[in-house]
């Protein structure tokens, strides 16, 4: 990888780009709505690309911390009258519950098991929100007032996407960085290496149980604060913030362009986005040609985009030591 | 309702749960193999099997193997897809895949047969017999009959011939099979044809029972999970016997407390077991199938 100061080099102006490209674009309302979209869900998958990515177990309840997010949001919102920063640290908050509870229930339980039991954490909570009347049963949850971030001598709102899109940028910065800094630190090195060699990692005094307990509750705030947003961007929250859809989509953003790489999930979430958005093909093909991009990338480009390209790149500079680097 | 009429109902249901986990119990013990589009290949199974008697005329007794045949090439297609994934055991890619099958199939099924609900009314279905003050339809005794018999005939397939044999000790080792000259490639695509014949087979028997959705895959398949995890991974006997409990149990606490909560319920039926008795259910316990 190359280092530190060659990133900032790149980084810096790439990040001044994806800022102004909506308005580069046409600066249209349906841009700046995918824009805004393409933000919220991207940080929605890089919940779960810690899970699959790092610590190679399958999560499917993400889309519960999701959910958990934007239900918070509205609740809180319409009924308590609160604020933009007390949801989002509220949303932050349950979340973080809800993984302690769903992880200390599937802690010792390995492989398909525990994506089995997450699996069935979705269902039942798609059928508690579409059936408690406390969280609005089938209508939802309707009328979340506009986002209002301001502080004391600062205004800080937004009106409608276009005015979004500032939050929903920085919302991915911020995600980047945490994201960033999780695989630099002693845990993402400890999930790293309970995933890839779980003996050595016992040997080194690594607690497997705890190690995954932990990349679960750094992994559910992410996911939870897109859904955060997200409740703010529809106004409205209802079950269908927990349909598969939002799952596949995730599922998709973190294996399309390639595991463990930084700007995978945002890359493939725009892939996605743009061709629902821009180029649809009605909403039940779109659903088959995302789940068959995740089906083809999987039998066919098990590394990912990013791994059809690697060959090219490294006949241009020179050998790479070798080894797998996204085993699953 | 008198409880005796829902023990009944209870019994019919836990034998359409077996019925339906039939072929996830075979794939998960001889290939280890999750499919999450288990449950979007039973709404498949039974949306072809309504297309066949509703629209095209066929005759119900013809649209089961229909449908079947439908099922077995479906799930050779995805072996297919996945014989790599499978070979490396690379159990988080085909987990992905079959979540990806399943959605596919979702919207495919939604594409061609609309996404309003539609009835599949047999000739059984509308004949009822009543004992005394209990009543049930002839598809609910077909579906028992149906069950029971698909048990019997799978276990002694595995037990007692030369085709079972091969498959459990695939099940067993399989590069020690493939060692002795098995064709583990070829148990591969069996398992899971069976697989597919068998969920839509089980689509065609438990549909008339319920309305047919093309969103019904998604929750359809966690009664599945709790049979196939509370059976013991990979038994054949056990999956029998956890359908039909789970069936009684699901039935009572339908009736005596919320039939809305009926899957959440089973849901965490299933996690107490999974807490009381981790270690039986571990990856490790997996192999073999019997």
């Amino acid at each position: 990888m190359a280092g530190t100061a060659w990133r900032r080099w790149v980084l810096l102006p790439l990040a001044a780009a994806v800022y102004a490209a909506p308005q580069a674009l046409g600066g249209s309302g349906a841009v700046y709505s995918a824009a805004v979209l393409i933000a919220i869900f991207a940080v929605m998958a890089y919940g779960l690309d810690l899970v699959v990515s790092d610590l190679g177990e399958v999560s499917l309840a993400h889309t519960v911390f999701f959910a958990a997010g934007s239900y918070t949001t509205a609740l809180l919102a319409t009924r308590a009258g609160a604020g933009g920063w007390a949801t989002l640290a509220a949303s932050l908050a349950v979340a973080a519950v809800l993984a302690a509870l769903i992880g200390l229930v599937t802690l010792r339980l390995r492989e398909f098991v525990f994506s089995l039991v997450t699996y069935a954490v979705a269902v039942v909570a798609m059928t508690v929100a579409a059936n408690w009347a406390f969280l609005g049963g089938s209508d939802g949850v309707r009328g979340v007032p506009l986002l209002d971030l301001s502080l004391p001598g600062l205004p800080l709102t937004a009106r409608d996407d276009r005015t979004l899109w500032p939050f929903a940028f920085a919302l991915l910065l911020v995600t980047l960085y945490v994201v960033d800094r999780f695989r630099h630190s002693a845990l993402g090195a400890a999930a790293v290496m309970t995933h890839l060699n779980p003996r050595l990692a016992t040997m080194s005094g690594i607690d497997g149980a705890r190690v995954r307990l932990q990349v679960f509750l750094v992994s559910a705030p992410i996911s939870a604060a897109a859904g955060w947003l997200y409740a703010y961007q529809r106004a409205y929250v209802s079950a269908d913030v927990l349909e598969s859809y939002f799952l596949i989509l995730m599922l998709t953003a973190v294996v399309l362009v390639g595991r463990r790489q930084l700007l995978g999930p945002l890359l493939a979430t725009a892939l996605v986005l743009v061709q629902e958005k821009f180029f649809s093909l009605g909403g039940y093909v779109d659903k088959i040609v995302l789940g068959s991009v995740l089906v083809a990338i999987l039998a066919f480009a098990p590394q990912g985009l990013a791994g059809l390209l690697r060959p090219l790149a490294r006949a241009r500079r020179r050998p790479a030591p070798p080894g797998r680097q996204n085993p699953g | 309702m008198n409880l005796l009429q829902q023990i009944l109902n209870g019994l019919v249901l836990g034998h359409a749960y077996a019925l339906v986990a039939i072929g996830w119990t075979l794939l998960l013990g001889v290939a280890r193999l999750v499919n999450f589009g288990h449950g979007q290949m039973y709404m498949l199974g039974a949306f072809v099997t309504w297309w066949a008697v509703v629209k095209a005329g066929v005759p119900y007794a013809l649209a089961l193997p229909l449908a079947m045949a439908c099922g077995a090439v479906l799930g050779a297609a995805m072996q297919r897809l996945m014989l790599r994934a499978t070979f490396e055991q690379n159990l988080v890619s085909i987990m992905i895949m079959t979540l990806g099958f399943g959605y596919v199939i979702h919207g495919a099924a939604a594409l061609v047969f609309g996404s309003t609900g539609q009835i599949l009314d047999t000739a059984l279905s509308r004949r009822e017999f009543a004992l005394g003050e209990l009543w049930l339809t002839g598809q609910d005794l077909a579906i028992v009959v149906a069950a029971i018999a698909v048990f019997l005939g799978l276990k002694w397939v595995l037990d007692a011939t030369r085709v079972g044999r091969l498959v459990r000790m695939v099940a067993e080792d399989p590069k020690l099979a493939q060692l002795a000259g098995i064709d583990v490639r070829r148990v591969y695509y069996g398992v899971f044809a069976f697989e597919g014949a068998a969920v839509a087979f089980a689509a065609g028997m438990v549909a008339p029972r319920t309305p047919i959705l093309t969103s019904m895959g998604f929750d359809e398949v966690i009664m599945t999970f709790v049979v196939v995890v509370f059976g013991g991974i990979g038994s054949v006997k056990g999956s029998y016997v956890a359908g039909v409990a789970l069936g009684l149990f699901t039935a009572l606490f339908g009736a005596l407390v919320s039939p809305a909560y009926t899957t959440a319920a089973a849901f965490v039926v299933l996690i107490a077991l999974l807490v009381l008795r981790p270690g039986g259910l571990g990856a490790g316990s997996a192999g073999g199938v019997h």
